[in-house]
């Protein structure tokens, strides 16, 4: 197999699905991913699991140029038999990073009587840390958070969370993201505001 | 068991309520579609909760299934049957032992803790539909947030009976944005919605929605400032384990007016007789 997927399709996209469900559900706590080596690119092993997991072939999947690898294209339609698609509105999961999201690619937010429409970012990060002891910090709180969390995203991922932080606005409407970094995932959905801890 | 795949629905099914489920926390009280299969039991017998169960069930999960509180009712019975035939998971009793617990029509006394799935089975998910029948008005209801007519409903209450009468299905806000209909669990379970430890997710079969509380989100009970929220009291202990706090239902023991009151949670009245014997 040049690109391994799931040993056990049926129990482990049980296993990854019920962290990514735990990680929407409470936000800023950190999961840690056991799943396959993924394919040549920049996606760490966290992101490909998440992938198998929920893509299939009802799913519309956009690839941001920096992470668009043969190799990911070939793998992600192999095992999941998902589509690709080249506009962003149409896309159900976006595999991204901060530096796509500099561009402000104008992805689904759903709209008022159909939130759910909204495209779900998978962000690939360079750091991530459920602590503000490095530089751009950020506070969570909201559903799903008793009180506070927070979470460090690295400076480069400082656009991509001020344009969640400003999405938040347009509730229900609004992008959910999942950050991985490595086999480390953590989620932000629409739910939680962001404050910038100065 | 052989001839099904892993607690009993196929995988692409379970991927799609999976989806569908992570916008559901995404947007905590908005109902989310999702294409309903048929289960092998009529609707209204909780195929949406088992659809959602079946979803999020694992081998090394422990499955708890009430109905009406009881653990020995033909619904709980039957539904852990079900799964126990077609995922070979662990069943339990004991609330504190279940990680998935799936209800109709409770929440266990027993606190729940974190980490823990609460699953409700819901008849009708739209909180709205008993003034509006048609869904694509109440959608919009819910876009603009419109939901007045719910206050209508229960000062309706307020003239007719000096109270608010609505005792089950209580209507709810969630994180102060949706409406919301907590399934018809008494009001007396209702405080348990707000800040729970545990994730709650409700499926409704026949209507093919989903909707979903994370867990520390806060639920407020609709009420006025002259009329605030309250739940049911009883004058009554249970007769079995004299618990004074928990939802007690009133049982005929005879054709000559006998009657006693007892725990609606079969697991916390034997639990509470357990460790006072």
């Amino acid at each position: 197999m040049p690109w391994p997927t799931l040993n056990d399709p049926v129990h482990d996209s049980q296993r990854l699905f019920r962290q990514l469900l735990a990680a929407l559900s409470e936000p800023g706590t950190l999961h840690t991913l056991e799943a396959p080596t993924p394919p040549e690119g920049g996606i760490g092993t966290a992101l490909w699991g998440t992938l198998l997991t929920l893509c299939d072939l009802d799913v519309r999947v956009w690839l941001a140029a920096e992470l668009d690898t043969p190799a990911l294209r070939e793998a992600l339609l192999f095992h999941t038999g998902c589509r690709l698609t080249d506009e962003p509105t149409q896309a159900d999961y976006a595999l991204v990073t901060p530096a796509t999201m500099r561009d402000a690619p104008d992805f689904a937010q759903g709209s008022d009587e159909h939130p759910e429409r909204s495209t779900t970012l998978l962000v690939a990060l360079d750091t991530l840390v459920t602590a503000d002891s490095a530089g751009g910090s950020w506070r969570l709180s909201g559903p799903g958070i008793p009180g506070q969390r927070a979470l460090s995203v690295g400076e480069r991922a400082r656009p991509l969370m001020r344009q969640l932080a400003a999405s938040r606005e347009r509730f229900p409407r609004g992008l959910d993201a999942i950050l991985a970094c490595g086999k480390r995932l953590v989620a932000l959905p629409r739910t939680t505001r962001l404050e910038e801890i100065a | 068991m052989n001839g099904y795949n892993f607690a009993y629905l196929d995988e692409q099914t379970k991927r799609m309520i999976r989806r569908a489920l992570l916008k559901a926390v995404a947007i905590p009280g908005y109902q989310v579609p999702f294409g309903g299969r048929e289960m092998p039991m009529p609707y209204g017998w909780g195929t949406g909760g088992m659809q959602l169960t079946a979803s999020i069930l694992g081998a090394d999960d422990v499955l708890k299934v009430i109905d009406q509180g009881a653990d020995d009712t033909t619904n709980a019975v039957s539904i852990r049957a079900f799964f126990e035939r077609v995922a070979g998971v662990e069943t339990t009793t004991v609330t504190t032992a279940a990680s998935v617990i799936q209800t109709r029509h409770r929440i266990p006394e027993t606190p729940l803790e974190p980490g823990q799935i609460l699953v409700f089975q819901v008849p009708i998910p739209e909180p709205l539909r008993f003034i509006e029948p048609s869904e694509q008005e109440t959608r919009l209801m819910h876009a603009l947030e419109e939901y007045g007519v719910m206050h209508v409903k229960l000062y309706e209450d307020i003239a007719r009976h000096g109270h608010i009468a609505t005792t089950y299905a209580y209507p709810v806000k969630v994180a102060g944005r949706y409406v919301m209909d907590p399934s018809p669990i008494p009001k007396f379970d209702n405080p348990k919605l707000d800040m729970s430890p545990a994730l709650l997710l409700f499926g409704a079969g026949r209507e093919k929605r989903l909707y979903a509380i994370p867990p520390y989100t806060r639920v407020e009970s609709l009420d006025f400032e002259d009329h605030p929220f309250e739940v049911q009291r009883w004058d009554e202990r249970c007769a079995l384990c004299a618990s004074a706090d928990s939802f007690l239902d009133e049982v005929i023991t005879d054709d000559a007016g006998g009657r006693l009151f007892v725990c609606s949670d079969t697991d916390y009245c034997e639990s509470r007789r357990e460790e006072s014997a």
